[in-house]
Parts: structure tokens; sequence; C-alpha cells
């Protein structure tokens, strides 16, 4: 009797499913509208913090009413860093959960990936964070935020520019297949300023124990600045290996992948001082121009950090292309609507949103030895001359 | 060349502080602990807890911290001595896979995974060689090591305790009849490798990337440190953590093979293995 249940639940089940199947992308029921994420929330280097504030900006908008009534379904799924977990992932979203868009991903390497399928399948993405190659290479793709590479020549340029630093060595922790597009973005800055790098040292590991020989070597080849782009913990590492090795004069270019209060709080020597171009208005400004996230991020627990910056503003740029909207909301018009829209001012971002233009701006803030607080080094974005 | 050498020390010592901890495991307690480094890095994140969020003075955290290191793996210790004394190595070892994964998960949980604003204890340059600066970290650590390889090879060849482990872990059911009691003993030696690794891992961890799984698996260079020892001989584990710790420094001055760096501790193993193998045949082997 009960294996029959069982059975018949199952059929049901599977009824169920096939059916929900049938009603495709195309058709605009006014229930709600699905919008999907592919993010590395656990593994050897995460970004939570994008699809969690991308999620409290459409909580809120839902809480709000939504649009005419019409709630949006927010589904971030985890890609665990693992190639073939992000590819499910985005299959489940765009194939099984009919999602009109993917807003508000952070992945290390989930649009490499996917770029293509999402071409097939005709759906645009707007990552929160884009990392590696793919978010910013692909015309379904568009990132919230700067991304590495511009980011690296900004940091570039901040130093040999601004700073007027001579003798810069980047060094590089490479992912998958980022070192052609570093290498760009470098000779990007060589193009600009005619300047080349001391010398590029690509071999530095991600999560290595102890980063004193690499700091050994830059000092040895008679680096004056160091143009690096690690995730957070590393970046720690370098810096505390300088300082055992009593290099206090060393000045560091990093990327906003270090910008966080805990970055501040952990380092007490930064040398002649940590720079860095945020690709955000810096968050360790209280004032209006960061106001709305910030109340939204604290009630919501989620960390001040740049990634969840991004997270809350691609929710809103989607939110408000979507308000622009007239008629069926589904994924063709969605990406019609997108491909289309006006360029988004905003105050938090130093280049207009717009779908598949290059954000080139970067904030500069500096943290000083002893201070554990990062302030702000100029009155007004920084950006990459157009050459 | 040397420079690079003398930048990779401080990690050397750390391996051969680790190592000599593992080796003392294998001799004395028949384990290979897993959790070795996972016990010390959960015992160093709560002192930097009770710094951060209940003001402790560092000084005052550390020793709590150290402690706590310690007791983690008494537990596993306990665990070992209660339900595994009569089952063998592979199996005891085994065992003490749980604890390293669960106090990674478990700091995760309660610390985050983001890495730890370590108080330095020990920091700074403490002197000049050839113009590469040793670090007071590279001085304590290496010092930590060879001071503790002495002491334990005293301690376990000169004192009546040392007599009685070695009797322990040579003849266990012997030793018992004899009226040594195990368990004391055993759960005594996990608790002093606990508090060691839990005291190097304070040491290192500012001047390191400190994350959870960062530290937890230092025990990979620390077991190839051991393997020169062959897991017995301490001095030999010494001399593996620091040459392990120099070629460390040393391959990443060459860019040719830098790369080799990130799996050098698995080199390390193979070669090893492979050497003290070489006259194994077949059928022996097998």
């Amino acid at each position: 009797m009960k294996k029959k249940l069982m059975a018949a639940a199952a059929l049901a089940v599977a009824g169920a499913l096939a059916l929900g199947g049938c009603a495709g992308a195309g058709s605009d029921a006014g229930g709600d509208i699905v919008v999907g994420s592919v993010n590395t929330k656990s593994g050897a280097a995460t970004f939570p913090e994008a699809s969690q504030a991308a999620a409290a900006v459409f909580d809120a908008f839902n809480a709000a009413g939504g649009l005419d009534g019409r709630k949006i379904d927010y589904k971030a799924l985890d890609d665990k860093g693992d190639p073939a977990t992000a590819t499910a992932a985005a299959r489940e979203l765009v194939g099984s959960d009919e999602a009109v868009a993917l807003v508000g991903s952070a992945s290390l390497i989930e649009c490499e990936l996917n770029a293509k399928y999402y071409a097939q399948e005709g759906i645009l993405s707007i990552p929160g964070i884009g990392v590696d190659t793919g978010c910013f290479d692909s015309d379904n793709i568009s990132p919230a935020n700067v991304g590495p590479f511009n980011d690296m020549t900004l940091t570039l340029l901040y130093g040999s520019e601004e700073l007027g630093l001579t003798d810069i060595c980047v060094l590089l922790e490479i992912a998958g297949s980022t070192r052609p597009t570093y290498q760009a973005a470098i000779d990007r800055w060589t193009a600009i300023t005619g300047k080349n790098p001391l010398y590029i040292d690509d071999t530095v590991p991600y999560g290595a124990s102890d980063y004193t020989p690499y700091i050994v070597k830059a000092r040895d080849k008679g680096c004056k600045a160091l143009a690096i782009n690690p995730v957070e913990p590393d970046a720690i590492g370098q810096v505390k290996a300088a300082n055992a090795q009593g290099w206090d004069d060393v000045t560091w270019l990093y990327l906003t992948s270090v910008y966080s209060e805990n970055f501040a709080k952990a380092i007490s020597n930064a040398g002649a001082g940590i720079y860095v171009p945020a690709e955000f208005y810096p968050f360790t400004e209280d004032n209006d121009i960061n106001r709305e996230w910030r109340d939204l991020m604290t009630k919501n627990d989620i960390p001040l950090t740049a990634f969840s910056q991004g997270g809350f503003l691609a929710a809103k740029h989607f939110i408000t292309v979507l308000k622009t909207m007239k008629g069926d909301i589904t994924r063709e018009t969605v990406s019609k609507a997108l491909q289309e829209m006006e360029p988004i001012e905003n105050p938090m971002i130093g280049t207009p949103y717009h779908f598949g233009v290059d954000n080139t701006a970067g904030w500069p803030i500096v943290l000083g030895s002893g201070t554990h607080a990062w302030e702000k080094v100029a009155d007004d974005w920084f950006r990459i001359p157009e050459n | 060349m040397i420079q690079g050498a003398l930048a990779g020390l401080a990690a050397g010592g750390l391996y051969a502080v680790l190592g000599v901890c593992l080796t003392l495991m294998s001799r004395l307690v028949r384990v290979v602990n897993f959790a070795q480094a996972a016990t010390g890095m959960f015992g160093a994140f709560c002192a930097v807890w009770l710094v951060t969020h209940a003001g402790f003075p560092v000084w005052a955290a550390t020793l709590i911290g150290v402690v706590i290191g310690g007791a983690l793996a008494a537990a596993i210790g306990w665990i070992a001595a209660t339900w595994l004394s009569e089952a063998d190595v592979t199996t005891r070892s085994a065992m003490t896979v749980g604890p390293l994964l669960l106090l990674i998960s478990l700091s995760f949980i309660l610390f985050g995974n983001k890495p730890q604003p370590f108080a330095p204890i020990i920091a700074g340059p403490a002197f000049h060689i050839g113009g590469v600066v040793v670090s007071q970290v590279t001085v304590a650590t290496v010092g930590m090591a060879v001071v503790i390889a002495v002491a334990v090879h005293v301690l376990l060849t000169r004192t009546s305790m040392g007599t009685q482990l070695r009797a322990l872990s040579e003849r266990p059911t012997t030793a018992e009849l004899l009226g040594i009691r195990s368990r004391p003993l055993s759960i005594a030696v996990w608790f002093t490798t606990g508090i060691i690794s839990a005291l190097v891992i304070i040491i290192i961890a500012p001047s390191q990337s400190n994350d959870a799984t960062s530290l937890a698996m230092l025990i990979v260079p620390a077991a190839a440190a051991a393997l020169l020892g062959g897991f017995r001989r301490l001095d030999l584990t010494v001399v593996g953590g620091l040459v392990l710790g120099m070629l460390g420094g040393l391959v990443a001055q060459i860019d040719q093979v830098s790369l080799v760096r990130n799996f050098l501790p698995f080199l390390f193993i193979v070669v090893l293995l492979l050497w003290s193998q070489r006259k194994e045949v077949w059928d022996a082997a097998r």
C-alpha cells in the first residue's frame, strides 16, 4: 500500500515538473519574475556578499510592492569555485527555472565557462562583481564593477602618474586563463605612459603560506613599488612578509580586492602606503552617496565591502531598467531593454552604467602605516584616459 | 641564491617544529596526527577572538589559546586512547582526519573564512646576513625546532618517564602488565604536542596567510619533513623541515622552476618515498 502511495506521489510530482517545464520562458502569465545568479560562495576564494546584497535589494523592492504587484524571485546558486558545478548552476537557472536575466553574480570562474551558453540562450547577465576574463569580453555579460584588469591599469597609472613612482614591479597571482588579459592591462598602461614595469613575476601562488621569497626577490631587483592582484588573505601575507624583512619604504599598488575594514585592521605597517583605486565610491566614507547601500546592508547584516556594493548596484541597475519596460516581462524583452537602456548615472560609480560599456574609473584611496583606516586621497574619480 | 634560501627559513622552522610533533606522536602514541596543525590553528583563532571581541591583553589570550590548542589535541588523544587503543597505526591516523575537517569547518562557522587580525608577539628583523634580513620569527621558529628536538631527545633517553613512554609505544601490553598507566601518559603526549603546535602557529600566523585552511594544511610540509626522519628520527626531521623551507625560498627566486614551489612538499615526499623504497622488491613491497 505504502509503495503504491509513493509511486502515485512520485508520478504526481513528475507530472507537475513536466507541466512546469512546459510553461516556457516566453509565456508571461503575470507570475513572479525569476532572476538568477551564479556565485562562488564556498571554496578557496569566496565572494558571497554580492548576491546577498542583490537579494536584499530585491527583497526591499518586493516589500514595496514589486513591479505592479509582481515580485522578483531571486535564486542565488553556489558554484563552489568548481567548473562542473558552475555550468550546472547556469543550466539550472536558465534552463529549468526560466530566469529572465542573471543579476548580481560574483564568481571566480563562471563568466568564462557560461558566456557561450548565455549567448545561445539569449540571456544577459549583470554580475555584481566580474572576476574572470570572460566577464569583460562577452556581449552577454556586463558587470557592475570595474574588474581586476582595468583596476590593474588604474593602479599602475596612479602609481606612475600621480605618485610619480619609478621602478614599479608587477606581481601576478594567475588563476585560469587570466594571464594574457593582465598583460593587456599592463600594455595599456605602457601605451598611455610609455613606461614599463621593472619586471613581471607571474608565478606568485594563490594562498601560499609564506610570501617572503617573492618579496625578497622583488627587493633584490630594486623595486620601489609593487603592483599586485591578490585576494585579501594573500595580500596580508605579502605585506607581513615585507614587514618581517624590514622593507619599510615600499609602496603597494593593490586592487579593490583588498579594500575592506578587515584588511585595514590586519595591517599595522603599510610601508610607504597601500594605494587602491576603489571600484566604487569608497564605502569607508560616511556620507550620503553610500547611505542607502549602507543602511540596507546594515539592516540585513551583510558585510560592508566593495563586493556588496557591486551586488547592490547590479540589482539597482536591473530594477531601473525593469521599471522602464512596457508589456510582457520575458527573457527576450528584458534582454532587449538592457541592450537599449539609457546610461544610468549613479554617484557610487565613475562611469555611468550602460550594458556592454566598460567601467574605467576608480576612486583612489590609501591605507597608511599605523592608521588602520582607509582614507580618500582624491576628490574625484581617477580615470583611464582614452587613447 | 643564498638570500632566497634564507628567506625560506622561517617557514622551514615552522615545518620542523610541526614535523617534530608528528615524529613524536608517531613514535610514542603510534599515530600520524593529521589534525596536528588544525588544533593549533583553532587555538590561535580562539586567541585572536579573545583579543578582538573580549578585550583580553595579547599575552593572556595567547596563553588561553595555547591551552585550548593543547586541550583539543588531548581530546583527540582521549578518543584514540579510549576506543582505538588496540587499533593499528593506520586506523588511529585515519581517525585524526575527522577532527582536521571538523576544526576547519568549525572555525569557518565561528570565525568566518577570512584571515584573522593576529597581533604579532614577535615581529621585525633580527639581524642581517648578506643583505638578507633574518626576521625574529625565523630565529624563533628555528630555535624552537632545535630546542624541542633536543629536549624531547633528553626526556626520552634520560628520564624514567621517557623510558615508560618508550615502553608503551614499543610493547603496550607488556607495559600495561608492568603497571605503567598508558592512558594518562599518552594523553599527556597529545596535550604537549598540541601546546607546541598552537604556540608555533601563534608565533608564525601574523606573518603568514592566516586563514583556517592555509594554517591547517601546514600539515603537508610538516609531514614531508617528518618523512625524512622516517617518522622516527628527530634530528633528521628538523633538517628536513629546514631544507624544505630553504628549497621553497630558493625555487621562488628562479623563474624557470618557481612553479614547482606550490607542490614542493609533494615532490619532496615522492622523492623520499622512492629513495627509501629503492631496495624493495615487488613481492615484499606489496
